[in-house]
């Protein structure tokens, strides 16, 4: 089961992160260990089985239309963000 | 427009849904005037363990607004997350119903009887807004989770036109179905506009590029015909259409390129884990769809032959005018009066600041139309007394006492409208004219009417005036 560079580059530009030679090389070696142990299933018969979504077999779960007043206010909240200005997230420029 | 190419068109549009909370937290949905970031619980910000908690009211608008477009409810339907890295959205995914959506295939009628097919819609959350800066940019929480219905059309539309009048369609059943505020200053719907062109012999459809967040009717049908343009002139230089997004500026009328879908995008779906899947019974399904109010369609079939064509089009941009209608109709009353004053009247541009004021009841209405017809009223005097009806001050009030108070009863009384008929021909000032019709000039005649009108200050009938006149002066 072969993962190549250009697929663990194409990852993790997706998540935003760069990533150097070496730790493309050891990532290399574990996402082709994990796949090769995930593939064991691939050798069940699953014909005509639905897929399982989750295992709680709970459904139709939801929560009535009301508005409830949040402990945490929104300056704490912006307090966890890096930076802030006017009461928003400051981030790099991203376009 | 040109008509060398085909024009194929398909529209995504999402409606935010007028929910009182948001889809996966209970903070205010209505983040309308509101401080940034006031609308926002942990969840919103995603931090480390918190999970969504789906709101019950945006399935249910949902079902509503499936049915405002004619289609099916799945009653199995679940959640999935769409992967993307972007600061308007803290959880590094979207909540959204890839395989699995709500809402089945439907359609939607044009006023010109064209069907344009629904595919399907799904409920989805909707992202932050980003301001951006120099240098930087800032990011607001507000309307992160908003619940959206995601609407996707079949590519059915074939021109700019077309696709307006679908746009307009569609929010005119959205908001006749209570879904969604409708504001699009606001963006409480978007658009977003497929197209792509081929020759008309050509069998396989063109390349399509997608013109993203377009947020009026006009700007879909400039954007399609600017697209028709720039897509026609590199087909005829034999060059390529690129599968991209573009981005439209009203102020420079033009689409440009945002970003190529060549580095194929790569969402990663996978099933939300945090919310389990909806397996809607027949009967709630049943007991939502039957919530939906009586559409635009239903209303041109029911005021058909009553109201004209063009001037109906024109009142169901408003749903407050139209329901008025509908409730004077429901009484048997007649609507065209009524109706004609609301087109003429109420929006024309020197009035539109009474749409912020109460509309009268459908019983001043019909008071009002029926002085009308009976003659009580002239047509002046009428369009002043249903103005004055918006006053404040005369909220409530019978439009006949109104007009008795703004003295504009019209004089109906023939031994009265005689008597000022007389005084008028007995003036030396209007010898001249009498001697012009009787010599067979008629046009006079409406001078001498209008002589009449001013003697009784405006209030008698003029066709009433006309007919003594020429019975006098035979």
């Amino acid at each position: 089961m072969e993962v190549t560079k250009e697929e663990i580059t194409h990852l993790a530009s997706l998540s935003n992160f760069s990533l150097g030679a070496e730790e493309i090389t050891k990532l290399k070696a574990d996402l082709e260990n994990i796949l090769r142990y995930i593939s064991k299933l691939d050798e069940l018969d699953v014909k005509g089985v639905e897929p399982t979504y989750q295992v709680f077999e709970m459904e139709n779960v939801w929560r009535p239309d009301e508005i409830i007043a949040q402990d945490a206010d929104r300056e704490a909240l912006l307090n966890l963000a890096k930076d802030s200005e006017d009461h928003q997230i400051k981030v790099p420029k991203v376009l | 427009m040109n008509q060398k190419y085909d024009i194929t068109i398909g529209i995504e549009c999402h409606v935010q849904l007028k929910t009182k909370t948001k889809l996966f937290s209970e903070v205010d949905n209505d983040a309308r005037g509101k401080e940034p970031n006031s609308c926002v619980s942990p969840v919103d910000y995603a931090l480390p363990g918190m999970l969504p908690r789906l709101n019950g009211e945006a399935i249910k608008l949902a079902i509503r607004a499936g049915a405002a477009m004619n289609a099916k409810i799945n009653p199995s339907s679940r959640f999935d997350r769409k992967h993307y890295f972007y600061p308007d959205s803290p959880k590094g995914y979207q909540i959204t119903q890839f395989y699995h959506p709500i809402v089945g295939e439907g359609y939607i009628e044009l006023p010109s009887g064209k069907k344009i097919r629904i595919e399907h819609a799904h409920l989805e959350g909707d992202a932050g807004k980003l301001t951006h800066f120099d240098t930087y940019s800032l990011v607001d929480l507000n309307r992160v989770d908003t619940p959206l219905l995601e609407i996707v059309s079949m590519p059915d539309i074939s021109s700019a036109e077309e696709a307006r009048d679908y746009c307009k369609e569609l929010w005119r059943n959205m908001v006749y179905a209570d879904v969604t505020n409708g504001d699009l200053y606001n963006g409480n719907m978007r658009f977003d506009v497929n197209i792509s062109l081929k020759k008309p012999e050509d069998k396989k459809l063109g390349t399509r590029a997608e013109i993203k967040n377009l947020n009026s009717f006009r700007s879909v049908e400039r954007a399609v015909v600017y697209e028709y343009e720039r897509q026609s002139k590199l087909l005829d230089r034999g060059e390529k259409i690129k599968q991209e997004t573009r981005g439209w500026s009203d102020a420079t009328g033009k689409t440009t390129s945002q970003r190529s879908k060549e580095e194929a995008q790569d969402y990663r779906y996978m099933p939300e884990p945090d919310l389990p899947p909806l397996n809607l019974s027949e009967e709630f399904i049943k007991a939502e769809y039957e919530k939906c109010p009586a559409l635009p369609a239903e209303y041109r079939t029911r005021f058909a032959d009553i109201i004209p064509a063009d001037t109906l089009e024109v009142l169901l941009d408003y749903p407050e005018l139209v329901s008025r209608l509908a409730e004077i109709a429901a009484n048997d009353r007649p609507v065209d009066y009524v109706a004609n004053l609301f087109a003429s009247v109420l929006l024309a541009e020197e009035n539109a600041s009474l749409l912020n004021d109460p509309l009268p009841t459908a019983a001043q209405l019909t008071e009002l139309a029926e002085m009308k017809a009976k003659k009580e009223l002239s047509s002046t005097a009428a369009k002043e007394v249903f103005i004055k009806l918006f006053e404040q001050k005369h909220a409530g009030k019978s439009p006949r006492d109104l007009a008795k108070e703004l003295n504009l009863i019209q004089e109906n009384d023939s031994a009265a409208l005689e008597a000022i008929v007389d005084a008028v021909l007995a003036n030396p000032a209007t010898k001249k004219a009498q001697e012009d019709y009787k010599a067979g000039e008629t046009k006079v005649l409406g001078f001498l009417v209008g002589q009449v009108m001013k003697e009784s200050k405006g209030k008698a009938n003029p066709a009433a005036v006309s007919e003594i006149l020429k019975n006098k002066l035979k």
